[in-house]
């Protein structure tokens, strides 16, 4: 059969335009899933390449050459969100003259109830020589218990207790968990960290010292250094460390004094000590980085109370608080704005007046929000005299969506077909009766869609609580309580730097709000509108 | 036949749109219990008129109307409080506009806007009003699913019913089956036949066939003014104007 050319050219011109919609499909597609996809994995996980003066090698058990046998372990309440601490960790744990708080260690805001083996006993003045070094002793408010077994029982009691037993005392108790210390350090000779080329080797990774370590990485270069071999040091006997070096045929310490000298010495060395004797040499110490990932948004973080302007804690006042905000800024614009749509659509006489009055609202629709902060500063706050606080942001937020609402149903109205109100009337309803009974049920579906609408632009709003919700962070107690809501949150998280980690969580947080928030509507639009066929 | 009271008696009507006046001098007389079918082409004021009977036209602004409108002997323009009116007289319009409501709502609606709260008394209304449209049958097993659910036709026949249910004495129907098959058309026609006993019916219809059918009285409009009102069968058989024969013939319309 003849294909005319003109009918060929079609064809092409089809195809091309396919293609065409086709990449822009897969581009918004690819943009959106991308942006949400990293808000959720940022949301739900953080990573982060940390930097420690010790480095990652984990010790449950803890002894040295001057608590002679007495070895110990640290125990914890099982939910106490670490994994491990650093000797620095747990020397400032016990050694502060006031309580410490858990929110430096686990971002949990509690006070530390540090509790240690009675002074009396072989194993107390062990761990006080070893916790709190050569020097000090045990802050005032530690307290004492005789044994080990009082020791996890009263942990197991305390959420936030930490306490000091016998390393051969075995654990039972599935409250308390056993936490490693981490206090090996990677001394080096003075020489390795000097600047060259305006750059210092301060820092390299746990994977980096592991392979200096097993005798794969030889020169210093490779690990951004000068262009010299690494002389790795074999730890003495008696610390213990020897398994975690394995190149054999490297210079051995005899003893830690031995070590020391070596490390002062020879140039390029490098060798594994303890934290408390690198320090007491005044050895270089090369800082070492390791990868922490963690739960981000986990369930603790969604209900327990903020602290510490949101860097510890979680963020259960602030989900509450938003509800409120939602709750009450509906609360007053739904019905005004409904009923100011009925008025406009079916009762108003359409002239020039009410055209005005639509252009207005449509104006104001689009009016950015901070000058509804500025307006809600300015006349609820100030003269007015409300305040800063949640009955100033309600009414300004009311103000800033009422014009959507009205704008919404008054399309919703619009759309419900004149038929239904001529069919109502017919049967000698009053306008009343008619405008209530029929084109308002009729037209629920448009004005759920649009208080939608409008609860989004709450849920997203930050300009216009800045200036008249403050930032309390503390659930609110009453119209004049100044509050914090989620997208405030986030942007103090972010604005602070306080967290971004938790920023991220909370911005989660928020998607997940406005997905089930639509998701809820669809289903109740679909309810609605199940009666209309 | 000639004996039948009237129910209707209009006096040089006339209706302006604005300026645009959309009948003129119409005068007629509609009986009691009859059928009265309003014919003529499009744009002659047909629905017009039947909306003046029930006062719709109260609902388009600019809309100014002069002469006498008497239901009953009283004016409905003046005399008459005009919900008690529209009870009096039901409408049903060419598109069937059912409520988004269940079936069973769409008929109840009209007896509780009235005052009837008793649920025994409206089961009753609904039943019956669906019977008397011959609907019953159909939709008895599915009173409370979505009237919109509904065929046209079925459609069209709950509108009737949801005019009965308010127990008009008047029904008002503009082109009721403009928009249905064939099949449901005569549905219809059967029942129109039925409710002529109990009420008195004023139908406009574009089809011949079926004002010959239906009606008894008919009225031939043309460009607002009545040319030529009398019984079905002078009308279609006997006309006594040139233009009412060329029209029915179908040369023009
Ligand atoms: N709401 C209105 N405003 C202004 N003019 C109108 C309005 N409704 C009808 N008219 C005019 O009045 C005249 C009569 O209209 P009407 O609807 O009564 O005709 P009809 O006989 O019912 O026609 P059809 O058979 O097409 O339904 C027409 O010229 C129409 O344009
Ligand atoms: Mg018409």
């Amino acid at each position: 059969m003849d294909v005319s050319n003109h009918t060929i050219l079609s064809r092409k011109k089809e195809k091309a335009a396919k293609a065409l919609l086709w990449t822009a499909v897969l581009l918004t597609l690819a943009i959106l899933l991308g942006i949400i996809l990293y808000i959720m994995v940022r949301g739900f996980v953080s990573r982060q390449e940390k930097s420690y003066f010790v480095s990652p090698f984990l010790e449950e058990t803890l002894k040295s050459e001057e608590t002679g046998e007495y070895a110990m372990k640290i125990i914890v309440h099982r939910q106490v969100k670490i994994s491990d601490l650093t000797m620095e960790d747990l020397r400032t744990i016990y050694t502060k003259s006031r309580a410490e708080n858990w929110g430096h260690y686990s971002m949990q805001d509690k006070r530390i109830t540090a509790l240690a083996p009675s002074r009396n006993t072989p194993l107390g003045k062990a761990a006080e020589t070893l916790i709190a070094g050569p020097e000090g002793g045990f802050g005032s408010y530690v307290a004492y218990l005789e044994d080990d077994e009082e020791m996890i029982r009263r942990i197991a009691e305390d959420p936030a207790g930490i306490g000091i037993i016998e390393a051969d005392t075995p654990v039972t108790n599935r409250k308390v968990k056993v936490v490693p210390v981490r206090r090996i350090v990677v001394a080096v000779h003075p020489s390795v960290k000097e600047i060259i080329d305006n750059r210092q080797l301060s820092v390299i990774t746990e994977k980096e010292l592991k392979l200096v370590l097993s005798g794969d990485i030889t020169d210093w270069k490779d690990l951004g250094g000068h262009d010299r071999p690494i002389r790795l040091i074999r730890p003495p006997e008696a610390w213990g460390l020897d398994e975690l070096v394995s190149p054999s045929d490297i210079p051995a310490a005899d003893s830690p004094e031995d070590f020391f000298r070596m490390i002062t010495d020879l140039p390029d060395s490098l060798g594994l000590c303890f934290y408390d004797d690198a320090a007491a040499g005044g050895l270089s110490i090369l800082e070492v980085s390791r990868r922490e990932v963690k739960g981000n948004l986990t369930l603790s973080f969604l209900l327990e109370p903020p602290a510490r302007s949101g860097k510890w804690g979680g963020i259960s006042t602030i989900i509450l608080n938003t509800l409120f905000l939602i709750l009450f800024t509906l609360l007053f614009a739904a019905p005004a704005g409904v009923l100011a749509a009925i008025y406009l659509v079916e009762y108003a006489k359409q002239g020039p007046l009410v055209s005005l009055l639509r252009r207005g609202t449509e104006t104001l629709a689009g009016v950015p929000s901070i000058i509804f902060g500025l307006f809600g500063n300015i006349f609820f706050v100030n003269t007015l005299g409300l305040g800063i606080g949640f009955i100033s942001s309600t009414l300004t937020v009311t103000m800033m969506i009422l014009p959507t609402i009205i704008r919404t149903s008054e399309e919703a109205l619009k759309a419900v077909p004149l038929s239904y109100r001529e069919g109502s009337l017919a049967l000698g309803a009053s306008k009343l009766q008619t405008t209530f009974k029929v084109v308002l049920p009729a037209a629920v579906p448009g004005i759920l869609t649009g208080l939608i609408l409008a609860l989004g632009r709450v849920v997203g709003e930050t300009a216009v609580l800045l200036y008249t919700l403050g930032s309390n962070y503390e659930l609110v107690r009453g119209p004049s309580s100044s509050a914090r809501v989620l997208s405030l949150h986030l942007y103090f998280l972010f604005s602070e730097a306080i967290s971004f980690d938790r920023a991220f969580a909370t911005g989660a947080i928020l998607v997940f709000i406005i997905l089930l928030v639509n998701y809820s509507t669809t289903r109740l639009i679909g309810r609605a509108g199940r009666m209309s066929g | 036949m000639e004996e039948q009271p009237s129910k209707f008696r209009i006096k040089d009507l006339d209706l302006f749109y604005g300026d645009n006046q959309a009948l003129k001098d119409v005068t007629l007389e509609v009986r009691s219990h009859r059928v009265t079918a309003l014919i003529g082409p499009s744009g002659c004021g047909k629905s017009t008129f039947i909306r003046t009977l029930n006062r719709m036209n109260d609902l388009i602004d600019h809309v100014r109307i002069t002469g006498d409108v008497l239901y009953e002997g009283v004016n409905i323009y003046a005399d008459y409080d005009v919900i008690e009116l529209r009870k009096r007289i039901g409408m049903v319009f060419q598109k069937p506009n059912p409520f988004p409501m269940s079936i069973y709502e769409n008929i109840a609606y009209g007896p509780k806007i009235h005052g009837i709260t008793s649920k025994s008394l409206l089961d009753d209304l609904v039943e019956n009003s669906l019977k008397a449209a011959a609907l019953w049958e159909e939709v008895s097993d599915r009173l409370h699913k979505p009237a919109l659910g509904l065929s046209g036709g079925q459609q069209q026949r709950l509108c009737i019913a949801r005019v009965l249910a308010v127990e008009p004495d008047v029904v008002l129907m503009d082109e009721p089956t403009s928009a249905l098959d064939p099949i449901s058309t005569s549905r219809i026609e059967e029942l129109i036949f039925e409710l002529k006993k109990k009420y008195t019916i004023i139908i406009v219809t574009h089809n011949m066939q079926q004002a010959g059918r239906v009606s008894d009285t008919t009225a031939f409009f043309l460009n607002g003014v009545v040319v030529e009102y009398g019984d079905t069968e002078k009308i279609f058989f006997n006309p006594e104007d040139s233009r009412t024969e060329a029209y029915i013939s179908g040369r023009f319309g």
